[in-house]
């Protein structure tokens, strides 16, 4: 078995520390709020819906941020002088980061967003480095070694960023370090944001008794999946607008191209319905 | 041009130019020009804290190649209220539907074929200190298969206020038109003293997914029941009590499970994570009309600062 489909594996766990299973996205809102009519066909409409807005939103950043890490590792490789010259790196996924912030304003989604962030780059430095301690590992190459300790020291970096709240640590871009650092290409991080969205809204649905647990995973495997799918391939081309540092992105800010390739909110119903999740009598998410 | 030490600078078809100044207490509007098919409109008020600029198009809508670029400028200490006359109709995409032949900005010329007929609107606001821009026009109409993109960037000193409502309605209800647009693009972009703290972008299209038809969800399905959805964004000092109200109302509303929704829903979240950035609301209505009655009385106590009068013309 190769690294990436061990790593996809392992991201894939629902097991995973990420806080995520905290997060309705707007689910419990919207049945409390009385829409989707009658059970049967609340969870497939809502997952829709929220796959392709979520999709739109923030596929962008979770792909510029990879390339800004790849651009790290590269630089790396490459055996570049500064090599421990993380800042200008760092200020550019902050830049992302706050972009993000200023375009998600919705109270619930951005506290939902920056603890799930917080607890992945946590999962990387506290789970997914290698152990002091690495005994009868005969195979890691030196290289990779040293690799390694290049991204943990990035993404500790990145996390003081966040915990000195001089970056805001959302999600999409965490989750973009994340992989970047891990090796995983950036259409398998994509995609895989994407699926851990969509199962996490039917894992929702199973806790809010509108699906039982078999019900879940057919939904996944027959009606998910084809969603997801059409999702990512119509949003993962799209950008940001803030240039990455090979300066290869076209750089047009507010310029035609950004009608066309950036992020937006699509479901306005959905953004209203997460920003009042707070406002139920009772609930039992979080966001 | 009275006062002014700049040249006038070029404008193209669509373009507009308003700066409203003040000296000794007094305001004026020193730039005042608009080409075909913008047109601006300003009556004259007994009161001069607030001047009112009605922005209009000739023919009363936009149509397919329209470009719209209007740059505002609220000087120091001085109150702009931009109202629209009626909704502003988008009508479908059609090649060359103006009559009238004017020289075309850089943007139509150079538009991508698929782009070649949908309307643009770009808008530049420069509200300075101790300014206050209150813009609260109609809502857009986007008829059967029309495109229409509109690019609002507001650049705000740290002391000004801005009241800033953009909003959509699903159609033409005689014609059952309902969320039928092509495409409806949005972005309202606010910097404070140089800094973005805020991006609204909303993005609505009717598009063929493929094959599947369990995958396509038109518009209408997914914003049901809903015929008309608001953003306002509010910031500064003008609109503190505003933010004061809305905050306390919202805080006040508790949801017991549904078995409908509600006619009017609405959402409030703050701007960033320092007050001073100020609000979002969304406000989303079965009827236009509901939506319209809700923002007149959520902004009443702009009252105090507008007047009754000039207030009164605002949500008509």
């Amino acid at each position: 078995m190769d690294d990436e489909t061990f790593l996809l594996l392992l991201l894939s766990d629902s097991n995973l520390p990420t806080g995520s299973f905290v997060a309705s996205s707007g689910f419990e809102s919207y049945i409390k709020h009385g829409f989707g009519g009658d059970q049967n066909n609340r969870t497939t409409m809502f997952m829709r819906d929220s796959i392709s807005a979520y999709a739109r939103s923030a596929l962008a950043f979770v792909s510029d941020t990879h390339r800004i890490v790849q651009d790290v590792r590269r630089d790396f490789e490459r055996g570049s002088e500064q090599k421990s010259d993380f800042d200008k790196y760092l200020q550019k996924i902050k830049e992302v980061d706050d972009l993000y912030d200023a375009m998600t304003l919705n109270d619930v989604t951005k506290r939902a967003s920056k603890s799930q962030g917080v607890a992945l780059l946590t999962l990387y430095s506290k789970g997914l480095t290698p152990p002091l301690a690495l005994t009868g590992v005969k195979n890691r190459k030196e290289t990779e070694i040293e690799v390694n300790s290049y991204m943990t020291s990035l993404v500790s970096q990145y996390k003081s960023l966040v915990r000195a709240e001089s970056a805001p640590g959302h999600l999409p871009i965490c989750w973009g370090i994340l992989t970047s650092a891990l090796g995983l290409t950036s259409e398998r991080s994509q995609y895989l944001h994407i699926f851990l969205h969509a199962r996490s809204l039917l894992s929702v649905s199973v806790r809010l008794n509108e699906i039982g647990p078999y019900n879940a995973q057919q939904t996944l495997l027959y009606i998910s999946r084809s969603v997801i799918e059409a999702e990512v391939v119509r949003c993962k081309d799209l950008r940001t607008g803030i240039p990455s540092s090979t300066g290869t992105e076209s750089d047009q800010p507010d310029g035609v191209d950004d009608k066309s390739r950036g992020p937006a909110n699509t479901w306005p119903l959905g953004e209203i319905l997460a920003a009042r999740h707070d406002l139920q009598h009772s609930r039992i998410f979080n966001s | 041009m009275p006062g002014s030490s700049t040249s006038i600078s070029k404008i193209q078809a669509g373009g507009g130019r308003i700066t409203l100044s003040s000296h000794g207490g007094k305001a004026w509007i020193s730039e005042f020009s608009a080409t075909y098919p913008l047109k601006l409109l300003s009556p004259r008020l007994s009161d001069n804290a607030v001047a009112i600029v009605y922005v209009l198009t000739y023919g009363g809508g936009l149509v397919g190649g329209d470009c719209i670029e209007l740059t505002v400028n609220v000087e120091s200490a001085t109150k702009l209220l931009l109202l629209s006359q009626g909704s502003t109709k988008v009508f479908k995409d059609r090649p060359q539907q103006r009559l009238a032949s004017v020289q075309r900005s850089d943007h139509a010329s150079r538009s991508t074929p698929g782009q070649a007929s949908a309307t643009l609107q770009n808008m530049n606001f420069t509200v300075s200190s101790q300014a206050a821009l209150f813009l609260l026009p109609d809502p857009v109409t986007c008829f059967r298969s029309a495109s229409y993109s509109q690019i609002q960037t507001f650049h705000a000193s740290k002391d000004a206020t801005l009241v800033i409502l953009d909003w959509i309605t699903s159609g033409r209800k005689s014609l059952g038109e309902d969320w039928v647009l092509s495409r409806y693009y949005s972005v309202n972009e606010v910097l404070i003293a140089g800094k973005r703290v805020a991006k609204d972008v909303m993005l609505l299209e009717n598009n063929e997914f493929n094959s599947d038809s369990r995958l396509n969800r038109s518009l209408a399905e997914k914003l049901s029941p809903f015929a008309c959805y608001a953003t306002v964004i509010l910031r500064g000092p003008l609109v503190e009590e505003t933010i004061v109200q809305l905050t306390t109302r919202y805080g006040g509303i508790s949801i017991m499970q549904r078995k409908a929704p509600e006619d009017l829903l609405w959402s409030l979240s703050s701007i960033g994570s320092d007050k001073e950035n100020g609000v979002v609301v969304r406000v989303a209505g079965k009827e236009t009309e509901m939506v319209k009655d809700w923002l007149k009385n959520t902004l009443r106590s702009l009252e105090q600062h507008i007047g009754v009068d000039v207030y009164r013309r605002a949500f008509v």
